[in-house]
């Protein structure tokens, strides 16, 4: 009984750091350089189909399969995706707002129909499956391979929570900030705006897609239909309730929000009787919702609110 | 401070609260639980929410014929939202938490995917579909052979297709199709069951659905200039793509898919001009274990029980129960050993109803076999875990939508075997 919590727990921490990383890419973007991208779920999907693409052997009907190992497909997958997000920013970066929101909306929407359709390349609507997990022989049982995953996770997100806290805080990470409060003083200063965005887009990006390398890693599983809307939804509700414009924010973020997804799942089965189970999951959505608003009511700059920086201060 | 601290431990409290089992984990092996994920929330929320009340009435049925091995059965019913991320989650919670013998789930391909290849598989629990067509599903290995599904796939269907195209001496076609995975999956088969029929298809043309006109879909088709055109659609789009392959000058021998069978297609396009359509449809077996089934489900709900899924999911979570009974022990693998044990040939034949599982369950008890004959037919596992089904040709005349020949369980399975060698 106690496995099977833990088992499940190791599972949903698990999610919840892929998510997490993703919530840092976005808060990179959103939270301090100001850039609304609405296209997350593409980012994700080139790094996930990236990474299944380069590690699963090939199979018949697959043109590309190359059944290498682990750690070239995440480092492919990174390197995918920085590629993708480096042309799709010099298409998108000089837009600002709502222009931005609506093109790597769309640009996103467009790289999950051509994994709908590039049938041989991605599976199309099928999918791809039996991507190989990632030393998955060592580990006999599901739960000790979980629990490796887990860890390895830890050591992946602390890594990044860490180089991403070093370069927000260093030089470059001020430019980005001051770009976001006024851009027109930042440039009056001789900074190029447009090369700091785009490098924060891409690095953002590239967290993304390393995140959906990561995630089809552990699945074992990819189809065009784990990159719709609902998913970057579910990341900017991560970085907005967590806070945005700090690291520990989008980790917090991304525990409470997937919590409230899983969990209000679970309180519908306890509480609603068995027989009404369609009409608990309608208010397994309301509760959602609610508890989306609630937590922006109380707390409308987020968990954990971004530290107000007084210019004279160099070490924050 | 002490507030806050005394806020935390509060929900961790009720955290902890929530993962109480629903039964004291000491009593011994009752209830036993068996778990269901569907839409109940999402576009499919309509559609799941009748699926889900034909599970309720199986699970009423099941506990009113004796239950699993004389304990009770506990039905816990997940929504997934239509999200692969929630579906297996769900399922991951399903078969840790609340440790489930097995569960039923779910409609889209795309969470029944991931739940296969994370939780299904590995946690070596059955999984009984009444939904997902994907075909490679059951067809490549990666479940463990712990995946079933009620339904047949899209290859049932394919191949009765080919057969009839074949029969009526089409050698030339293109084919017009849905760009989803149902469509993908029935022209993947289509192809197959053609050509080993000795047939060519000359052009394969997808569309998108919801669109206002698919001229260019049909100009294209028409180009290669095929003797015939075989359409996989439903009748909304089905209706703009034959109206608009008939004025382009299209030839009037034309194959539909099952979902055309409707009489919004036939007055759509004109049933004068449906004279050389036919087409295939999953034949419901009409027999006295449909009718006593859609007849409780009328009684239970007071709706009828059409409507797609809701018999598949019946028999799904009584094939699950009777293989609990016969397996010898709970475990994932004992019941995925026990789930063809459910129709044997020479069994004796057990219907649908709460009659019917308890004259079931005295037949396991005395070590008898049996035939389980559901609210789809007689249902049948294959070495994949999918099920094949009859069918029923389809055809237009004057008056409306008419049958013609029907393909047996057994005419399907020698086409099988001819196509499949």
């Amino acid at each position: 009984m106690a496995v099977g919590i833990v088992s499940y727990f190791v599972f949903f921490i698990s999610l919840v750091m892929i998510f997490g990383i993703v919530a840092m890419g976005l808060n990179l973007q959103w939270g301090f350089t100001g850039l609304f991208n609405a296209g997350i779920a593409g980012f994700y999907a080139v790094g996930a189909y990236t990474h299944a693409i380069i590690t699963t052997p090939p199979l018949p009907g697959f043109i590309a399969n190359q059944g290498l190992p682990w750690i070239v497909g995440i480092v492919a997958a990174m390197a995918v995706t920085a590629l993708a997000a480096w042309i799709i920013g010099l298409a998108t970066i000089k837009l600002r707002g709502d222009y931005l929101a609506i093109s790597s909306f769309g640009i996103a929407t467009t790289i999950q129909l051509v994994t709908l359709n590039w049938e041989s390349l991605t599976g199309g609507s099928q999918g791809m499956s039996r991507i190989p997990k990632p030393m998955a022989s060592m580990f006999d049982t599901p739960f000790s391979f979980n629990l490796f995953f887990m860890f390895l996770l830890v050591v992946i997100v602390l890594a990044i929570y860490w180089a991403l806290e070093r370069i927000v805080h260093s030089p470059w990470g001020r430019v980005l900030k001051a770009i976001r409060e006024d851009e027109v003083a930042a440039v009056a200063l001789g900074k190029s705006a447009q090369r700091f965005r785009m490098q924060s887009f891409i690095i953002g990006s590239t967290l993304m897609g390393l995140a959906g390398a990561l995630y089809v890693s552990y699945i074992g599983f990819v189809s065009p239909f784990d990159f719709l809307p609902i998913f970057t939804f579910q990341i900017w509700a991560m970085v907005i309730v967590g806070g945005s414009g700090n690291n520990k924010g989008a980790l917090l973020g991304a525990l409470v929000i997937w919590a409230i997804w899983a969990m209000s799942g679970v309180a519908v089965t306890k509480i609603v009787p068995a027989s009404y189970a369609a009409q608990g999951a309608a208010i397994q959505v309301i509760l959602i919702g609610l508890m989306l608003v609630l937590s922006l009511l109380f707390r409308p700059r987020g968990l954990i609110g971004e530290k107000q920086v007084i210019a004279r201060t160099t070490d924050d | 401070m002490y507030g806050k601290l005394g806020i935390a431990a509060a929900a961790a409290m009720a955290l902890a609260g929530l993962f109480a089992p629903h039964e004291a984990a000491a009593q011994a092996n009752c209830p036993v639980k068996i778990g269901g994920i569907l839409p109940l929330t999402g576009s499919m929320g309509p559609v799941a929410a009748k699926i889900s009340q034909s599970a309720q009435l199986a699970i009423e049925h099941i506990n009113a014929g004796g239950g699993v091995k004389g304990c009770p059965v506990q039905f816990i019913l997940r929504d997934d939202q239509g999200q692969s991320t929630v579906g297996v989650d769900a399922a991951k919670y399903l078969v840790e938490i609340e440790r489930v013998a097995a569960f039923t789930g779910t409609i889209s391909s795309g969470v029944s995917g991931p739940i296969i290849s994370a939780v299904t598989a590995p946690s070596k629990v059955v999984q009984v579909s009444c939904c997902t067509s994907a075909s490679a599903f059951t067809l490549d290995g990666r479940s463990g052979g712990y995946f079933f599904r009620t339904l047949p796939t899209a290859k049932t269907q394919a191949y009765a297709l080919a057969a009839e195209s074949a029969s009526r001496g089409l050698k030339r076609t293109v084919v017009i199709y849905l760009n989803n995975d149902f469509g993908a999956d029935l022209l993947k088969f289509y192809k197959i069951g053609f050509a080993k029929l000795g047939g060519q298809i000359v052009a394969e043309v997808p569309y998108n659905d919801n669109q206002p006109s698919y001229r260019a879909e049909v100009t294209k088709a028409l180009s290669e200039k095929p003797e015939s055109l075989m359409l996989i659609a439903f009748p909304k789009d089905g209706v703009t793509i034959v109206r608009e392959w008939l004025s382009l000058g299209g030839t009037p021998m034309i194959e539909l898919s099952n979902a055309n069978r409707v009489k919004d297609f036939v007055d759509g396009v004109g049933a004068k001009f449906l004279a050389n359509a036919s087409g295939v449809d999953g034949g419901q077996v009409a027999g006295p274990t449909v009718d006593v089934f859609n007849s409780l489900f009328q009684a239970r709900y007071n709706v009828d029980s059409k409507g797609p899924g809701v018999h598949s999911q019946y028999d799904a979570l009584i094939m699950m129960a009777l293989a609990m009974n016969i397996a010898k022990e709970p475990s994932g693998t004992a019941i995925r050993d026990s789930m063809r044990l459910t129709h044997v040939a020479g069994g004796a034949v057990v219907g649908t109803g709460p009659d019917e599982y308890r004259k079931a369950l005295a037949l396991i008890k005395e070590g008898k076999p049996i035939k389980y004959v559901g609210a789809t037919g007689p249902l049948e596992f294959d070495a994949n875990g999918d099920v094949t089904g009859p069918i029923v040709v389809w055809n237009v005349k004057e008056s409306g939508l008419d049958v013609g020949r029907t393909y047996s369980i057994d005419d399907m399975s020698r086409l099988f075997k001819q196509i499949d060698g």
